[in-house]
């Protein structure tokens, strides 16, 4: 069983949001809701500091703050090392979203569904055609799922996740600089794995202690 | 994803061209139920980022398909006021009312003048038609050249002289790093490879795959977010001082270091041409050749005789020619150098000495002189550095010494359009196999490439400065400029006058999608520039300059609902890869129906041409344009076609008979033959390094402003043979109040302002620390008492204000303050474009003393003073 992750180069990304917005896109999410988005700072002091980028989104961890947190296993760890909300045994509680310590879980109530791109004027014919395409359960926390239907719908059809673009999470596939691999961290001869290994690939703070599935390079 | 329902009765993706910006990256749109849902590239393409990637601006461009703002139907101003903060009181017309309206209304311009009739674009939209289209619709008015084009976007900001430089050297729209096969690269204010500039997505991925393949990267920049953010080494120095550090560098390569490539500096450029004491060339008085020496032979010739080997040119020496002293040009810049010490440049860029020193180091050393390399075959001299600019250094009063002295760095070591160097943008585009339509660059006067397709007029042969003048944009005298500056000038009636042009002062403004009211400079200049013309403007949202003095408003179609087949055809030199790949041209194919009763522009404007009565010229222009030979695809006298229709002609003469594939593909990629590209030693020109024209072009120039008795300040000085100093004017403005200079950048995430009314922009927008606001240096805001968050004014001396929230960064020069350009926006049918960010243009002064007086460029960084608001 393969065990889902995924390397981001943060010499290679140009912080140009295409992940952001393509994952947005990908799952019709409403205004200002976000599975990705990019952490913009700098380090140092002027004139030798540096600026600092970090895409972020769900770290599909392997000992996941969330599900401890989750009272009714709402949210799990696929076998396949996705950890995904089952919005049937959601109820809401909101525990996952304090317990993340990545902060990558959203609340979506009625409030939220509500919200209009252009606020006041009436959805647009996407946001409509969203809802029935991707329809998702108000009360619930919602939150980047590695675009597991793409994932999942791929290997149906017998194609390779991290290769074949249909099976691979849409922020990678949209990212114009080919920041983003995608693989399977149990094979030591995927992209993945060597990329970590060789670039010595780092976790988002670590000590946090939940083993995240997303590594960084640079 | 997919989850489809029985209520999903279609799902689907169409190859199309994206609009967002000028760059026209390969899109494919994922349509469901008629409805555009998703953007991203297209993996099959060379064209664009890497696989299917996309910018985040491409991919949000869905939101203008479905932004509610959009005009539906033509708007009619019933207000006869104009200005700022006038109600138009919008009235809806039908389009058969408009048009015959416009039409009546050119009619009876063009029986007195069609020069009073301006056209004008913008570059946020060039993949929707591209520009050389609308060049010669204008010319089917009898419109002779760029002089009446007023131009919004990029505007004066953006090119002027980076394109003449890029056209006289490279016969090229602009430059970019050979990112393949280049280990050393210097950018200088240019974002080129980090989100921005022409390609943009196609460099970013060439930029990418360099960086990881451990390219150093030295970014030149007064902030260090986007390109020195990115950078190997960010080098902090104020705005328009590239040339004092690029000139100390050149100083070191040719007189300390004295590291030279003796036989390109020889073979390749005119620094061998022989120049009298007053530094013009002496000429063959039959052929009119400037002379060189033949060093082998002992003897002069002109410069293209065939009996000189390149080795024999001589760069150095003391001749006489009938009795005339002369000496090769060369030794004239070797001497001219000698001035520009490290020490110098830096008191004037504020970088450091040894900065400077060890920068210029490393492009000596990596430039591998004498080197060569082998590719598929064919071998050509190998110089892996590149030194590039861009709209930031290029935009100052001193815009063509800058990207001068910028170029002379790459000009000395060879690194001129071969393997690893400073590459053009394609200026040879092969017709594709079995396809009749090719462009190649020619060899003109002084052995100086002649770019094969170029926005405006040509940069080559030069035009020396004459008058009286036939138009608003006095192009007769400014010959340098590639558009424009006058119409925005704020001495613009004196200027017309003494040049006589008062005859053909503006009546009318007919243009697609420009914001130029609020996107050049001083706004009230601008106002009071245009606001008499009957102003009608082609776009999809009513914006800032519509409501203030727009009359009549037409709704066009937005990419998405285009079927534009002239996507790129003729932009090559402008959206194609500058490296080593396959040739692509994308087509825009429709993947929505219009919104409302838009129109395609491109169809508006074949109507009103034919009830102007221009359309079988326009027809005539257009088969000279692609050179269509074939009878039968010939657009003829009397024929009344739609854009689609006339696309269908077209194509079969680009393609021949895979037009039908190419149409139901989307694109087409081709094989582009590595001579191609760097084709620097297949071509017998020689790059005007020596601007000699710039002396007798100060001749005319000044024997003009005498005998017109024409008194407003301009740096003639400036049109000096040789890259030299000069102080931007923003720089002369500087005292103890107003002590900052302003400047203003690119973000990734926007185009212009047009990008502001999308809401998916707008939310990332405002989770970026730096788009929506004015940037600081944390020392400097801590010395003023500013903080975070603070709402502050910037003023500059002509009282001209604009406010905004401080974010203080460390990586910003500490005397500058940075505005992501064009927000501060105000039309209230772009509800959510309305109130963010700060403008920066409307700081700029627009006195004729703020423009690069050879090219026309205004001067983009301006002095300040700043206050708590």
């Amino acid at each position: 069983m393969p065990r889902w992750g995924m390397v981001i180069d943060v010499k290679r990304c140009i912080a140009c949001w295409g992940c952001t917005i393509a994952c947005k896109e990908e799952h019709f999410l409403p205004p200002r809701v976000f599975f990705n988005r990019v952490l913009i700072g700098e380090t140092g002091k002027f004139p030798t500091s540096s600026k600092l980028i970090y895409p972020i989104l769900c770290n599909h961890c392997t000992d996941a703050a969330c599900v401890e947190a989750c009272p009714t296993g709402a949210t799990y760890i696929r076998e396949d090392g996705i950890v995904v909300v089952d919005d049937d045994k959601c109820v809401g509680c909101r525990a996952c979203l304090v317990s993340c310590p990545y902060q990558q879980r959203t609340y979506y109530d009625q409030k939220v569904k509500d919200r209009e791109f252009f606020p006041g004027q009436g959805k647009t014919e996407m946001e409509l055609i969203g809802e029935k395409l991707y329809p998702l359960k108000v009360g619930t926390v919602i939150k980047c799922n590695f675009c597991s239907e793409r994932v999942d719908g791929g290997l149906k059809r017998g194609l390779t996740p991290g290769t074949d673009d249909e099976a691979t999470p849409a922020c990678v596939i949209a990212c114009p600089v080919g920041a983003r691999v995608f693989g399977d961290l149990s094979d030591p001869e995927s992209e993945v794995s060597r990329l970590i290994m060789e670039k010595k690939g780092k976790q988002l703070r670590p000590e946090f202690g939940t083993e995240p599935s997303v590594y960084y390079i640079d | 994803m997919t989850y489809k329902t029985d209520e999903i009765w279609e799902d689907k993706w169409v190859n199309t061209t994206c609009g967002v910006c000028y760059c026209g990256c390969a899109a494919r749109v994922r349509v469901v139920n008629g409805v555009p849902v998703k953007i991203e590239g297209i993996k099959e393409s060379t064209m664009g980022g890497t696989g299917a990637g996309l910018c985040g601006k491409g991919i949000a461009g869905l939101m203008y398909y479905h932004d509610p703002s959009r005009i539906k139907k033509p708007l009619r101003r019933t207000n006869p006021e104009k200005g700022f903060g006038v109600d138009p009181k919008w009235k809806e017309i039908e389009w058969d009312e408009a048009l015959e309206e416009i039409s009546t209304k050119m009619k009876k311009i063009m029986e007195d003048n069609p020069n009073k009739i301006l056209f004008t674009n913008q570059t946020m939209r060039a993949s929707d038609g591209p520009h050389n289209h609308l060049y010669f619709y204008a010319k089917a008015f009898g419109v002779p050249n760029n002089g009446n084009f007023i131009i919004g976007g990029g505007s004066l900001h953006c090119g002027n002289a980076a394109h003449m430089l890029g056209g006289l050297i490279h016969g090229a729209w602009s430059i970019a790093p050979d990112w393949r096969y280049t280990k050393y690269v210097l950018k200088w204010g240019s974002s080129k490879g980090t989100g921005s500039g022409h390609s943009a997505m196609t460099n970013a991925r060439l930029r990418a795959d360099g960086v990881r393949r451990g390219i150093k990267e030295i970014v030149f920049d007064p902030m260090g977010n986007f390109a020195g953010g990115k950078a190997t080494q960010w080098v902090p120095l104020l705005p328009g001082t590239d040339t004092a550090v690029g000139l100390a560098m050149a100083n070191y390569i040719l007189n300390i270091r004295g590291e030279i490539d003796e036989l390109y500096l020889r073979a390749k450029t005119n620094f061998v041409y022989l120049i009298r004491e007053d530094g013009t060339f002496i000429r063959d008085k039959e052929t009119d050749k400037p002379f060189v020496f033949d060093e082998r032979a002992k003897k002069i010739k002109v410069f293209d005789d065939p009996s000189i080997a390149f080795e024999d040119f001589a760069l150095e020496g003391d001749f006489e020619i009938d009795g005339e002293k002369c000496r090769p040009c060369f030794m004239a810049l070797k001497e001219h150098l000698k001035q520009f010490t490290p020490e110098w440049a830096s008191k004037i860029s504020t970088v450091p000495v040894g900065t400077i020193l060890e920068v210029a180091k490393g492009w000596v050393d990596n430039a591998q002189i004498g080197s060569s390399i082998t590719i598929e075959g064919q071998t050509f001299p190998y110089r892996p550095v590149s030194s590039v600019t861009f709209r930031g250094s290029q935009g100052h009063s001193n815009g063509i010494h800058q990207v001068a002295s910028i170029d002379l760095i790459s000009q000395l070591v060879g690194a001129e359009d071969v393997p690893g160097g400073t590459m053009g943008w394609p200026s040879i585009r092969r017709k594709y196999p079995g396809g009749e339509y090719e462009r190649l660059p020619k060899v003109g006067k002084d052995g100086v490439i002649v770019p094969s397709v170029f926005y405006s007029h040509d940069p080559w042969p030069v035009h020396a400065p004459s008058y009286p003048c036939t138009n608003s944009g006095c192009v007769e005298f400014w010959s340098h400029s590639t558009l424009s500056h006058i119409p925005y000038v704020k001495e613009k009636d004196y200027i017309q006058e003494k040049f006589g042009v008062e005859k053909v002062k503006p009546e009318m403004i007919f243009g697609i999608a420009v914001n130029f009211l609020i996107s050049n400079s001083d706004w009230d200049v601008a106002l009071e520039n245009f606001k008499d013309c009957f102003v009608v403007l082609s776009d999809i949202w009513v914006n800032e300059t519509d409501q203030a003095i727009g009359d009549i408003i037409l709704p066009d179609t937005s990419y998405l609902e285009k079927d534009t087949w002239s996507s790129e055809i003729d932009s090559f030199f402008f959206n194609g890869s500058p490296s080593y790949e396959d040739w692509y041209v994308h087509l825009q194919n429709p993947v929505a129906k219009p919104v409302g009763e838009s129109r395609d522009f491109m169809n508006v404007y074949l109507d009103v041409a034919n009830r102007v009565g221009v359309l079988d010229k326009y027809h005539e222009l257009l088969n000279q344009y692609y050179s269509i030979s074939d009878e039968t695809l010939k657009l003829k006298p009397g024929e009344v076609l739609n854009w689609k229709e006339i696309g269908e002609r077209v194509l079969k003469w680009v393609y021949g008979d895979d037009k039908e594939k190419i149409q139901e593909q989307g694109f087409a990629t081709w094989h582009k033959p590595i001579e191609d590209v760097y084709w620097r030693w297949n071509m017998p020109t020689r790059c005007p390094v020596y601007m000699e024209f710039l002396i007798h072009d100060r001749r005319a120039a000044e024997k003009i402003m005498k005998d017109t008795g024409f008194e407003l300040e301009m740096e003639m000085d400036q049109y000096g043979p040789l890259p030299d100093w000069f102080w931007p004017t923003s720089h002369k403005e500087l005292d103890d109040e107003y002590d900052l200079l302003a400047f203003s950048y690119r973000d990734v995430l926007h185009t212009n302002n047009s990008t502001f009314q999308n809401p998916l922009i707008d939310e990332v927008s405002q989770m970026s620390p730096y788009t929506f606001t004015i940037t600081l240096n944390k020392g400097l805001a801590a010395e003023k008492g500013f903080k975070d968050g603070d709402i502050i004014w910037m003023e500059n001396k002509y009282g001209t204000k604009e406010n905004g929230i401080v974010k203080t960064m460390e990586a910003q020069h500490p005397k500058v303050l940075g505005v992501c350009g064009q927000g501060g926006l105000w039309a209230d049918k772009r509800p959510i474009a309305k109130g963010k960010g700060s403008n920066f243009c409307k700081l700029l002064p627009s006195y004729l003393r703020h423009y690069d007086p050879i090219t026309g460029n205004i001067e983009t960084s301006v002095a300040v003073k700043i206050y708590k608001g």
